[in-house]
Formats: C-alpha cells, sequence, structure tokens
C-alpha cells in the first residue's frame, strides 16, 4: 500500500525555520537523510521532494477562453506543503510509524520538531509512476 | 524546471464528487486520462497520483519515546489533497498554463470545475537548499 506523508507548514513555521542555525539544518538534515536511506534499504521507500518556498506558490484557475487567471494570495493560516514522502508499506500504521519518526527529526537546539504530518493513502484507481 | 500541481478541496466538495452521476464522474475521467495522455507524450509527465478519501487522513506526531500519535481530526476548513501531477517545464508560465487546464476538467452537466490548482517548484535535492 502507498502513502504520502505530508510535511507542511504556515509561513510563519516556514520564517521561523529560516532563522535556525546551520548547525541546527544540518543536524535536521542528516536524521532525514538517514531516515531516507533505512526506508531504501528496507525497500519502502519510493521518493521524497522538498518544495520551493511559498513565496513562489501561486493559486491558478483557468479562464472562460482557457488562459490561467494566476493568484498569489493566500490566507495568513494557509497551510503550505513543504515536501513529502512516498512509502510502500505493508501496513497503515508501519506508515504512521515513518510519520513519527519524521516528527522526531531535532529543530533548533536538538528538539524534536514534533510536526505534525499528514498521512494519506493514495487512491488504487490513480495512475501509477512513470 | 519541476512543478506540482495540486488539487485540494475540503470535505464537503469530496461530499459532493461522492454524489456526482456516473456520466459526470466518466466525463471527469476522460478528461483526466486525456490530459495525462498528453502530458506523456509531450514528455513533460514526471508523475500523478489520486488520494484516498479524507475520512481516512491522519494527523501524526511523536511522543517523547518516539511512538507515533494518531489524530485523525482536523478543522472544517482543511483543504484535503485530492490530487497531484508533477511536471518538468521550461518555465512557471507553461505550469499555470497547464494547472488552467486542469483546472478546467469538467465537472456535473459538463461545466468546468474551476477548481483552483496550487503551483509549486519543485526542488531538485538537498543541493537546491544549499545543503
Amino acid at each position: 500500500m502507498k502513502y504520502i506523508l505530508l510535511m507542511t507548514g504556515t509561513r510563519g513555521g516556514v520564517d521561523t525555520y529560516r532563522t535556525w542555525s546551520k548547525q541546527d539544518i544540518d543536524a535536521h538534515m542528516a536524521v532525514l537523510q538517514s531516515l531516507n536511506k533505512e526506508l531504501k534499504n528496507s525497500g519502502e521507500f519510493v521518493v521524497t521532494q522538498g518544495l520551493a518556498g511559498p513565496e513562489e506558490a501561486k493559486l491558478v484557475r483557468g479562464e472562460k477562453n482557457g488562459a490561467p487567471v494566476t493568484d498569489g494570495i493566500f490566507p495568513e493560516s494557509k497551510e503550505f506543503l513543504l515536501g513529502y514522502w512516498i512509502v510502500d508499506v505493508a501496513t497503515p500504521e508501519r506508515a504512521y510509524a515513518i510519520a513519527g519518526r519524521i516528527s522526531t527529526a531535532p529543530g533548533p537546539g536538538g528538539v524534536p520538531t514534533n510536526m505534525p504530518i499528514e498521512v494519506r493513502r493514495f487512491a488504487e484507481h490513480a495512475p501509477r509512476e512513470s | 524546471m519541476k512543478f506540482i500541481l495540486m488539487m485540494s478541496a475540503p470535505k464537503e466538495n469530496w461530499d459532493s464528487f461522492a454524489k456526482w452521476s456516473k456520466q459526470d464522474l466518466e466525463r471527469n475521467a476522460a478528461f483526466m486520462r486525456a490530459f495525462n495522455q498528453e502530458l506523456r507524450d509531450s514528455g513533460i509527465f514526471v508523475a500523478s497520483e489520486g488520494l484516498g478519501w479524507p475520512n481516512e487522513a491522519r494527523l501524526i506526531r511523536a511522543r517523547n519515546d518516539g511512538e507515533p500519535i494518531t489524530d485523525g481530526v482536523f478543522p472544517e476548513s482543511k483543504e484535503f489533497l485530492a490530487g497531484y501531477w508533477i511536471i518538468d517545464v521550461e518555465s512557471p508560465e507553461q505550469a499555470y498554463r497547464l494547472a488552467a487546464r486542469a483546472s478546467a476538467a469538467p465537472g456535473p452537466g459538463g461545466k468546468p470545475g474551476n477548481i483552483p490548482i496550487e503551483v509549486r517548484q519543485v526542488l531538485s535535492g538537498f543541493s537546491d537548499l544549499g545543503l
């Protein structure tokens, strides 16, 4: 079963992250990289991606003639996707356990960020990764 | 440049979608298949997935001992990701044009759904973050 683990944050959260020291960022990334390696070794890893900052995010609708209408204005409370993992696991509980591990990745001073991670199953009818 | 096009909706819209007629669902699915095929044929398709229903969504935090704490309670206004496309295009503008196409996917009675599509650049690795 494939699950996507979504890490999101508000613009305020992203601004705070940008004030982290290099040491704190390195420690955070080292834990995530080590988790990625572990998932690759267990055969559960599908893909992980980080997204560019919220200031570049655009909301698009189509006009009647199909031309895009672009808007970059979001509510203050908007949760922006920061990054995600796709894992192929035997049970939902295993997906929750991996999400828990991501949530314990260290923040400033090595204290776990305790960020909430949203876990969603892929619909079975969906087109597969190319 | 890689971009992710995200289609999201609050739970009430999912409930409405569940009530679409078979004909409306088929028309929407046919549009999506043709759109994906066009992306594949033009070599810009990277991936696309649809997600399971919001009632299965869980929010996970870690306890101090690392055990997951699972919660399925979300605010009423929560926008649930319904599905996404990842495309590899030449410019943000090309990504916006394709997002507008996806936004025009037919809804009930064949009228364009006009769902807003969030467009975000996907980073290719930690190097993009300067790490």
